[in-house]
């Protein structure tokens, strides 16, 4: 008896020490309701959602599984390898995240959606990717830092399909590289009104050996609304020389 | 046994912290092997993103007064849990535990931020290893 009463102190005192917000993350729920569709039938993503932050893809958390070794060609090693944040993380100078990056900031993002397009209203540095789901091919477009992409329906899941990269971006925070070659798919499915099931792959044969995955759950928050984010309007750290602007 | 088990409540603890913030890397600017504790009195709090950012007076062994200067998480995140701009005021007495910045400069990337009385205020720092920022109560 006493050693019970023991170890429930022993869990009072250490959940004591528990961050809040985890906490109130954890006791969260999303409302509950069928999937929503629009007019035309398509299963509907709009709305505010709350996702992991990832600043590793080779590590697993609360709503991700990472991909524990990534299948690097000799290439692929040697760019992660000779990687140092401390000579020019992008980021720190508010260079576009990127596609993958973006996503896996712990900032909300809002999706829009009509018949035509689907939009990614990322909160971190108050960027936005419009994409359209109409059957329009890839453009012919400059490589750029989010890439050029093109949607489409594969019964309910949502294809996400990117190419067009300028190689300029990392994968995550913790710096894992692609190259100009990525290709990247992002499916999106709604099992439920409060939950978004998602999948990121990537390819890219001139990094990985085979595709890199990871599987993710969104969740709906409807008590939030996105907020501007100037990532520019207090950098002190890369005015004051503490961090570096990279090199192109 | 009593050990054990509570090293394993304490382990799952720690796996349930989740980090909130990053703006950038947190190793492009602070050094995480450099922990520093600083007490001091809050001279001016800057609210605006991507972090915001805390001054104080801290006195040191000679009995002289040191600026430091302070990185907290961004603005959206402490909003939303509860935080503001007034929620650290000029003249409060502080103390954080951080890290230093790899330049040697008097700045720190803080993790957690105490009022005298023991409460918690916001930091939640722009490091992917740190502890979320706290909510309030």
């Amino acid at each position: 008896m006493r050693r019970a009463a023991g170890q429930l102190l022993a869990l009072f005192a250490v959940a004591a020490f528990l961050p809040a917000p985890v906490a109130a993350q954890r006791d969260y729920q999303p409302p509950s309701g069928p999937t929503p569709r629009t007019a035309a039938g398509k299963v509907d993503f709009s709305g505010v959602w709350a996702k992991p932050y990832v600043p590793d893809m080779t590590k697993d958390g609360k709503d991700q599984k990472g991909m524990a070794v990534l299948p690097f060609t000799p290439w692929g090693e040697a760019e992660w390898k000779k990687y140092d944040a401390a000579e020019g993380d992008y980021t720190g100078a508010c260079l576009p995240f990127g596609m993958t990056r973006s996503v896996n900031t712990p900032e909300p993002m809002q999706i829009l959606q009509n018949d035509k397009y689907f939009g990614f209203l990322f909160e971190q540095n108050s960027w936005f990717v419009v994409v359209p789901i109409d059957g329009r091919p890839h453009r012919q477009a400059i490589p750029t830092w989010f890439g050029d992409s093109v949607g489409r329906w594969e019964g309910d899941t949502l294809v996400v399909d990117t190419v067009n990269f300028n190689a300029r971006t990392r994968l995550d925070t913790i710096g894992h590289p692609h190259s100009d070659q990525m290709h990247l798919v992002q499916r999106f499915t709604r099992p439920d009104l409060g939950h978004i099931n998602y999948e990121i792959i990537v390819e890219d044969p001139k990094t990985f050996t085979k595709p890199v995955v990871n599987t993710r759950t969104f969740t709906l928050r409807p008590d939030w609304e996105i907020m501007e984010y100037s990532c520019e309007e207090n950098n002190k750290s890369l005015w004051e020389g503490r961090i570096k602007v990279p090199k192109p | 046994m009593h050990l054990t088990r509570l090293m394993g409540v304490a382990i799952l603890a720690c796996a349930l912290v989740e980090p909130v913030v990053a703006h950038h890397s947190f190793a492009a600017e602070f050094d995480a092997e450099k922990a520093i504790t600083l007490e001091g009195t809050v001279t001016k709090v800057e609210w605006a993103n991507p972090h915001i950012w805390m001054y104080l007076d801290v006195k040191d062994d000679r009995g002289g007064v040191q600026p430091w200067q302070c990185e907290g998480g961004p603005p959206n995140t402490l909003t939303r849990n509860g935080w503001s701009a007034n929620s650290l005021k000029v003249g409060d007495r502080i103390t954080i535990d951080g890290a230093l910045a790899k330049d040697g400069s008097k700045t720190c990337n803080a993790r957690m931020v105490k009022l005298a009385d023991g409460r918690s205020v916001f930091a939640g720092s722009s490091g992917g290893d740190n502890p979320p920022p706290p909510k309030q109560q």
